[in-house]
């Protein structure tokens, strides 16, 4: 029984249309579930299938941990993304109508991470030309506003945005891994929690104004310097998800991060696992 | 010579950059800030698409108020960073 589930993440509609057994995994969803009838119109849908692999010609492959992406195409405007982990592959995305139709050929292992990546894909792909990034970061909200955390996988995002939980009382966090950043009309940035967080299960439909961005760096002190111009912009720059060799999607990331380089307050922490850390970070960039 | 494909120049914050976007540039890795002639340089080399020092030099005198000499001797520094950052080939 196919069934057509709508969800609302940082203000985009999308839906999936799945089996039950694949609607079932989707519980880290269920806080962006949105009525049908608000549903209009959707940014994108993807259509999830249990007939894989999928035949296709490879341009690119990154590797993560053991966690491997094949980029490639099929004809010239179909897109290819497979996941494997392991070397054994979960599933194949094909994207279509410029990221605004996916369909998910599964292998029948790792269905979940699959079905994870494919959305994470669609929705920065399809939003890029729409103000809206996808970051790999951490992100906490402090007064009304939110800050987020940014570096290499292993520099402690994650455990900075915990000295902030345990050291700055009223701080709470939006999003542990991958939050959504808007420019919004009026040219502020908003930033929101996903259904996506990596590690840690906190998937909340939450969203602040954009007060400020931390580039870490692991250091053997504190120190907090702000960047500014080129400086911002190539710190933001790394931790955008996207395709930048299609130049649509380039373009449209690319206003996007030098709106945030020009107008959203950006910094280098130098620092320590510890608290001092994170009341030197807030004294500077909370107002 | 050829500006490498895959390289782009952006406008970041009011500045000229160039990066690497391109399947086949995408392990630059580093932002390439140009000043207002090393762009114009970059985009007019970007339409000639196979271009030479005497003719970047030549467009440039038509265009700013240079010696030749001057010019030529510009253009050859330019294309020389361009060349040992492997942007060029």
């Amino acid at each position: 029984m196919k069934s057509t589930l709508y969800y609302i993440v940082a203000e985009h509609l999308f839906c999936v249309e799945s089996d039950e057994s694949i609607a079932a995994l989707l519980e880290n969803y269920e806080p962006f579930r949105a009525a049908f009838t608000e549903a209009g119109q959707a940014l994108f849908s993807l259509s999830v299938v249990n007939d894989g692999p999928v035949e296709y010609v490879e341009e690119w492959r990154q590797d993560e941990e053991g966690q491997e992406t094949v980029c490639g195409h099929i004809g010239p405007d179909d897109s290819v993304f497979e996941f494997r982990w392991g070397g054994r592959s979960a599933g194949w995305l094909v994207c279509e109508a410029g990221y605004r139709i996916g369909t998910l050929h599964l292998s029948g292992f790792q269905t979940k991470a699959a079905l994870d990546n494919s959305l994470m894909i669609l929705f920065a792909m399809a939003s890029a030309c729409t103000g809206t990034v996808l970051f790999h970061s951490a992100v906490v909200s402090l007064d009304g506003r939110g800050y987020m955390f940014l570096g290499k996988s292993g520099t402690g995002k994650s455990t900075h945005a915990r000295l902030w939980l345990q050291n700055i009382p009223g701080t709470e966090l939006m999003n542990d891994d991958n939050p959504a950043v808007r420019i919004k009309s009026d040219g502020t940035a908003v930033v929101y929690g996903t259904p996506w967080s990596g590690k840690t299960p906190c998937y909340r439909n939450v969203s602040a104004p954009l007060g400020g961005i931390v580039l870490l760096s692991q250091a053997p002190y504190n120190r907090i310097v702000r960047l500014k111009g080129i400086g911002a912009y190539a710190a933001v720059v790394p931790s955008i998800s996207g395709k930048r060799w299609d130049a649509r999607i380039a373009d449209g990331l690319h206003e996007t991060e030098n709106a945030l380089a020009t107008y959203i307050p950006v910094w280098h922490l130098d620092c320590l696992p510890d608290a001092d850390a994170a009341h030197l970070c807030k004294d500077t960039i909370a107002l | 010579m050829k500006i490498k494909k895959g390289f782009v120049l952006r406008q970041v914050c009011g500045e000229n950059v160039i990066v690497g976007e391109g399947l086949d540039a995408i392990d630059f890795g580093r932002m390439l800030c140009l000043n207002e002639t090393a762009a114009w340089l970059w985009k007019k080399a970007m339409e000639a698409g196979d271009f030479t020092a005497d003719g970047l030099a030549k467009a440039l005198c038509d265009e700013y108020d240079v010696s030749p000499d001057q010019a030529l001797a510009d253009v050859k520094e330019t294309i020389s960073q361009w060349t040992e950052l492997k942007v060029v080939e």
